[in-house]
């Protein structure tokens, strides 16, 4: 159940970040709603669990990219497993918070793809990436972050209450 | 000596970096068709992409024919449900018009190229926020393969990158990794457009010397072997000259209004 539910939010997810999340763009910015659930699964779940499903939702965000494969998988994966490692170290609940782990999280995310392009597919990045794209995409990510939170601790509440040994091996 | 849980991070991070690199050099690697990864996601998330389209057209549609139904309402309030009934049949036969219409402006490009082209629908787009690609409803099953130009009436939006069974990834001209080679409509100076991520794309390699100007016409030169000669590009946005350099900094303003693409065509070889 928790499994199935958990590729159901995926498929959701993912659709929504291909097709109609466009329409919310700023300045051609859209949030990242798998960044935001990688950081809530390495929060919210165990270190295993947190870290297996950034890498695997990095993995399929590379194969619906069309962009250079394993650049996903490496940023979601060490934002995964940051986040896993440190939950213990900081206080991990509240907007503000949250707010600042998905700022940290998505300028990590943007540098990781600017290297990437500029070292290994030396393609051509605009120069006000670093000074418009990132911070706009950082602080949209911040703000639908703790919204995604919420809605996602909703889910997880509702599945804890239907099933009687809700996701023992995932659960932090 | 580095304790356990120390030994034990460093694994992690080793095997993550392990991982990733390796995607990417095989990635880098293999210059053709979609890995399987792709062709699986793409064909899991195909329905579900049509799907939330469609919704948002239908959504769209009907918004706007919303605010044409306040005024009729108001005149006469016991005609409101027959009108709303016409109205969403009118919605429905409005789409339907309208996309014929598209795919005939489309079509009619059909002898202007002397190719084979075959007429997809965009039903999705890249999953991360910094690439520039959009997924078009056919792939193999319909003759598609990598590098073919992908068109619409207004001009080139890309080339296609990725193949699946029934979905295939289009990277647009305005992606950094694109490169068009392309020449000015009037003054024949050639040049190479490259995407910058962003709305935009820029001419490089035109020299200091060449006559151009804001509102120039950007045509695809043939070269290369991917895009037909004569296609429209874009128009010229911006000019720089610097003193010290070679060439001339311009700034192209694609024709293809990238934001809203519904129906392209694939050109077939």
């Amino acid at each position: 159940m928790f499994y199935f539910s958990q590729v159901l939010i995926a498929v959701f997810l993912f659709s929504a970040q291909t097709t109609w999340l466009e329409l919310f763009s700023f300045g051609g910015v859209t949030p990242d709603l798998i960044l935001v659930w990688v950081v809530y699964c390495g929060i919210r779940y165990s270190r295993t669990g947190g870290i297996g499903t950034g890498i695997a939702l990095g993995l399929v965000q590379d194969s619906l990219s069309g962009g250079l494969l394993g650049v996903n998988t490496l940023s979601k994966g060490l934002i995964a497993y940051v986040f896993s490692t440190l939950k213990g170290k900081f206080y991990v609940e509240g907007v503000v918070p949250i707010g600042i782990f998905l700022i940290c999280s998505s300028i990590f995310d943007g540098l990781v793809f600017y290297f990437s392009m500029e070292i290994v597919l030396k393609g051509e990045v605009a120069p006000s990436f670093l000074y418009q794209s990132l911070p706009v995409y950082s602080i949209y990510n911040a703000l639908t972050g703790p919204f995604m939170f919420v809605v996602l601790d909703k889910i997880d509440g509702w599945l804890q209450l239907k099933m009687s040994n809700p996701h023992m091996g995932m659960r932090r | 000596m580095p304790k356990k849980g120390n030994k034990k991070n460093i694994v992690l991070v080793s095997a993550i970096l392990l991982f990733s690199l390796s995607l990417m050099t095989l990635n880098v690697k293999q210059e053709k068709g979609a890995t399987f990864l792709d062709s699986i996601a793409g064909v899991i998330l195909s329905p579900f992409q049509s799907f939330f389209t469609q919704a948002i057209q239908s959504v769209s549609d009907s918004i706007t024919h919303y605010f044409f139904l306040v005024d009729v309402a108001r005149e006469n309030d016991r005609l409101k449900l027959e009108i709303q009934r016409l109205i969403s049949e009118k919605n429905q036969l409005t789409e339907h018009l309208s996309s014929q219409k598209r795919l005939a402006i489309l079509m009619a490009h059909q002898d202007d190229w002397e190719k084979n082209v075959v007429v997809a629908s965009v039903i999705g787009r890249t999953a991360t926020q910094w690439s520039k690609v959009v997924i078009i409803n056919k792939g193999t099953q319909s003759g598609l393969r990598d590098h073919l130009a992908v068109i619409t009436a207004a001009g080139v939006i890309g080339q296609v990158i990725n193949v699946g069974l029934n979905t295939s990834k289009v990277l647009l001209i305005v992606d950094g990794r694109s490169a068009v080679d392309a020449l000015f409509q009037n003054s024949r100076v050639s040049g190479v457009v490259v995407g910058m991520g962003e709305d935009e794309c820029q001419m490089k390699f035109v020299p200091n010397t060449a006559d151009v100007k804001v509102g120039d016409s950007v045509l695809s030169s043939g070269l290369g072997g991917i895009f037909p000669k004569g296609l429209v590009i874009g128009k010229v946005s911006q000019v720089s000259r610097k003193k010290q350099g070679l060439f001339q900094e311009i700034t192209l303003t694609p024709s293809a209004d990238l934001s809203r693409l519904e129906e392209v065509l694939v050109l077939l070889p």
